[in-house]
């Protein structure tokens, strides 16, 4: 079904109105020669019910989190979500509207990203925060060229324990920006403030830390920031996991001047990656010069308190080339199954989730590492998810692992983790979904492997 | 329709900081069934101030939300370049299958090699469609396609000795998203002329020879173009891109009117983007998740961003991150996947031969609406006893109706009043409204508009006051942008 709804009688009566013939008189415009001759090379129609047969057979090849006990992380985590945000996100109203340009008719979005700011905001400890971008890895990228056009620098400090991924992003989006990537290298798991302050020269635009990094370690934002902002220039970018912000010190209780992380934990599924959304907190002096979309509080004629976008002008459709990012959507969808989530849990879900990952994963971590061979990658402190060095070969714990319906957790050596390392590390992630009894059996898993 | 509508007294839905309650909260958790191990006092925070509700109100805080949004399910949503189809649910069904919307994307593509194929099916029917070698699934959005595309030809030419080529060409009345796309990756952006909705082709050569043709990377064009109308001249227009050695960038916003009918490597296009969003029924979510894979050459193909879906000799099918000559990642793990399975969902319900009847009944139906209205709302472009129709929008610039004393918003507002989400306005030239009914309306729905239409425009002469005051029956009276621009409030300060 190709879901128009035009009879062939009412066909005629159109064509009659115009004043044609046949529907083909309004292509005549186009050349002949441009003209497809043949009828695309694409399968026939599939009713609705075969689609449900075909699209189930499709996903019915897929094993994962669904019929897997998932210890998986690195950027994308098997968190835990109240039915009524699918619920809620499936009506109409949310689903099939546009980016709300037209206040009259949008209130119900617009509201709905401006509590999504002030609920991120908030998570990252920052004056403001805008309506999302695309991910985690684009919204680091956003913010390190915001930190290069605003101190008109060209070099940013990176710390090499960032997600492989946004670093190859950020690789990418700065390629033709003239922007110099410099790593900075970590001891133990983590970067030192002593490296940032070995690296800090006088071109250095932003120093951008994750925290937790890719191996899982509570980095120093605090001390890190501290000496970045020995150059009054210079900003700091944190990079972090809003359920954390529920446990741990927020990148701005940390001295951060931005914040951007990835938003999939809060109330988004895992698909495969996406859609995911990005989120970018800032100081409220960065206000005009942030990407992205951005819903200000304001009134009508008579005096009501609404929402509208603003700082438009910042935008590519008003300002072309000169824009702050070539940005047009947010990831409106995303952002507000995210703020639904953010305000079912409230302050006490979200206290309660972060600190059941903290409980859970340091209880795994050390049913593992007293199992004979197995140690902790890194001494410092974890969240969620840890790293530990594998007495055997980490690629066939992982492929026993699947046989036996466990993702294990993510292999550092892997082409996935774009060859984060050359060693035996496997990182694994425990979030509030896993039960001691599922940890358990991994526990003895890892034994029989390994003895 | 012809009752005269005034604005209800439907309270402000309260903020959820105004909902607060202390200790509540909207959902349980499990107890804890591990031993606790105590966070040191150096890294614990002081607490992250949510706000709490009960999950009945929490339910009833989005429904009330969700009450004031028009959408496309409930309302006639003619916004002109941004193709607001029918989102069928099947779509939905679909990506919230527990075996698609629940794979983490680090798995190893033994684990998913039912999506796998998914997306490689999506790939292959992306570029049967565009006529073009390989298509990426990678960029998150359109304006993502167009940097990663832009990007893709920046290396291209790298590769070939010709990185001097930054300049990029693009029609004065193209997409914003065109020139700061041109911005990101480094490259300077040369308007050229348009005469009538077209490209002015003259302009085109000068502009070529005036920045020298061997610092020309591309030339990005819309076609149908921003105005609505098919350019019969966009062959010329590729011969002149190409013989300066440069490329054909073609922005697919405006794919639903060629489906089936127009390949867009016929025309000598060498890069495109598609917006699922717009083309293919995906949901835009009140601004997004969008997804904007790009299609390119033979040529332009080693240089796609990774990983790329492919299928293996012996059928199966697996994610390739080592491309060479990769411009690398544009963004996290592997695309907007859950999207792209509404897109394959589409494409398969329509099939070859609904894929053309697409296009053919949204040219009609935008041919429709602007036959019936032309009388009252000037249209510089549509003059059906020439032959110039239009393609799947039209432009109306309704001189004559603001010549009586109204502005396009006061027209624009006046709409709100029955239920009819304005179209695109001022854009891509002043005083418009861009019209895009899209396929999926049904004739009676086009009568309606125009009787709205109609409406507006009598009122403008027997009652001015309600279209210069309007809306008068939404929730709110029109809201001062102005006022939110000059003193930002971002976010709520209890």
């Amino acid at each position: 079904m190709d879901y128009t709804q035009i009879t062939e009688a009412q066909l005629d009566e159109m064509l009659t109105t115009i004043g044609i013939d046949h529907v083909d008189r309004l292509f005549d415009v186009i050349p002949e020669s441009i003209r497809c001759k043949e009828g695309l090379d694409i399968s026939p129609p599939q009713s609705e019910l075969e689609l449900q047969r075909s699209l189930a057979e499709m996903a019915s090849h897929n094993i994962g989190p669904h019929n897997m006990a998932c210890f998986m992380g690195c950027g994308a985590y098997d968190h835990f979500y109240p039915v009524l945000i699918d619920q809620l996100i499936s009506r109409g109203e949310f689903l099939t509207s546009y980016t709300p340009y037209q206040a009259e008719a949008s209130q119900g979005t617009l509201q709905g990203f401006f509590e999504f700011q002030t609920q991120i905001s908030r998570l990252a400890g920052l004056d403001i925060a805008n309506a999302s971008l695309y991910d985690g890895a684009t919204a680091v990228s956003e913010a390190a060229i915001l930190a290069v056009n605003t101190t008109r620098r060209h070099t940013v400090l990176v710390a090499s324990t960032i997600h492989p991924e946004y670093l190859a992003v950020l690789q990418t989006c700065l390629a033709d920006l003239h922007v110099n990537i410099t790593l900075l290298p970590s001891t133990d798991g983590r970067v030192s403030p002593e490296t940032v302050r070995q690296h800090m020269c006088s071109d250095v635009a932003a120093v951008i830390v994750q925290s937790p990094n890719i191996w899982g370690q509570i980095e120093d934002w605090g001390g890190c920031f501290e000496v970045a902002h020995e150059d009054a220039k210079t900003l700091a970018i944190a990079v972090f996991n809003p359920i954390a912000s529920g446990l741990l010190k927020t990148p701005g209780e940390c001295g951060a001047d931005l914040a951007a992380g990835e938003g999939q934990p809060l109330g988004n599924a895992l698909n495969l990656g996406g859609p995911y959304l990005g989120l970018l907190a800032a100081k409220e002096k960065f206000v005009r010069k942030m990407p992205g979309r951005l819903v200000g509080m304001t009134t009508d004629e008579d005096g009501r308190r609404v929402f509208c976008l603003t700082l438009q002008t910042r935008e590519q459709h008003i300002r072309g080339a000169k824009a702050t990012s070539n940005v047009c959507t947010n990831q409106g969808l995303m952002a507000m199954r995210a703020t639904m989530f953010m305000t079912t849990v409230g302050k006490e879900g979200l206290a309660e989730m972060a600190s059941q990952c903290w409980h859970k994963a340091h209880y795994l971590a050390e049913q593992i590492t007293a199992l004979d061979g197995w140690e902790l990658a890194f001494d410092g402190g974890f969240f969620n998810e840890f790293t530990v060095n594998c007495p055997v070969d980490v690629t066939e714990i992982v492929n026993t692992g699947k046989e036996r319906g466990v993702l294990v957790g993510v292999a550092a050596n892997g082409r996935r983790m774009r060859k984060l390392s050359s060693g035996n590390e496997l990182i694994i992630a425990v979030t509030e979904k896993r039960t001691r009894h599922e940890m358990d059996a991994l526990v003895s898993l890892l034994k029989e492997l390994s003895s | 329709m012809t009752n005269h509508p005034s604005r209800g007294d439907r309270p402000v839905e309260p903020l959820v900081f105004e909902k607060h309650v202390a200790g509540m909260c909207g959902v349980d958790f499990p107890p804890l069934d591990v031993p606790e191990t105590p966070t040191p006092d150096s890294l614990q925070g002081c607490g992250v101030e949510l706000p709490s509700i009960g999950q009945h109100d929490v339910m009833a805080h989005y429904t009330h939300l969700s009450d004031r949004n028009f959408s496309v399910d409930g309302n006639f949503y003619p916004l002109g370049s941004c193709t607001m189809k029918h989102n069928p649910r099947i779509n939905e069904w679909a990506a919230a299958l527990p075996g698609f919307a629940c794979l983490h994307p680090l798995q190893d593509d033994d684990c998913i090699q039912g999506a796998l194929r998914l997306l490689y099916e999506t790939r292959t029917m992306l570029e049967e469609i565009s006529g073009l070698h390989e298509v990426s699934l990678q960029p998150a959005a359109g304006a993502h396609g167009e940097f990663t595309a832009l990007k893709v030809i920046r290396a291209f030419f790298a590769d070939h000795g010709q990185s001097q080529r930054t300049v990029v060409l693009a029609p004065d009345t193209a997409h914003g998203t065109n020139p700061a796309s041109c911005t990101m990756c480094g490259a300077t952006v040369k308007q050229v002329r348009t005469i009538n909705g077209h490209t002015d082709l003259d302009h085109l050569r000068e502009v070529i020879a005036e920045v020298g043709p061997e610092n020309v990377a591309a030339f990005m064009i819309t076609n149908p173009s921003t105005a609505g109308l098919f350019d019969p001249s966009i062959k010329e227009m590729a011969e002149i891109v190409h013989g300066a050695g440069a490329k054909v960038y073609l922005d697919g916003a405006n794919m639903n009117a060629l489906l089936g009918r127009v390949k867009p490597s016929d025309f000598g296009a060498d890069a495109m983007h598609y917006n699922t969003h717009k083309t293919f029924s995906t949901p835009h979510g009140g601004g997004g998740p969008g997804s904007g894979p790009i299609a390119v050459t033979e040529e332009l193909a080693p240089y796609l961003p990774v990983p790329q879906v492919m299928m293996a000799d012996d059928g199966s099918f697996y994610l390739d991150r080592d491309r060479e000559k990769s411009i690398g990642k544009v963004r996290s793990f592997i695309g907007q996947f859950g999207v792209l399975v509404r897109c394959w969902t589409y494409i398969n319900a329509c099939g070859a031969e609904g894929l053309r009847h697409v296009a053919e009944t949204a040219v009609l139906n935008a041919n429709y609406l602007a036959v019936r209205l032309q009388d009252v709302y000037d249209m510089p472009y549509f003059d059906p006893e020439k032959g110039a129709y239009c393609a799947h929008e039209f432009v109306s610039v309704p001189r004559s109706l603001l010549d009586k004393g109204v502005t396009l918003i006061d027209i624009a507002k006046r709409m709100i009043d029955f239920g009819v989400h304005p179209p695109t306005m001022h854009w891509p030239v002043h005083d418009c409204l861009m019209v895009e009914p899209t396929e999926t309306e049904s004739k009676q729905a086009l009568d309606s508009f125009v009787e709205v239409m109609l409406q507006i425009a009598a009122e403008i002469d027997s009652d001015i006051e309600s279209v210069k005051n309007a809306p008068l029956v939404s929730d709110i009276s029109r809201a001062d942008e102005v006022g939110a621009a000059r003193k930002p409030v971002l976010v709520w300060k209890d």
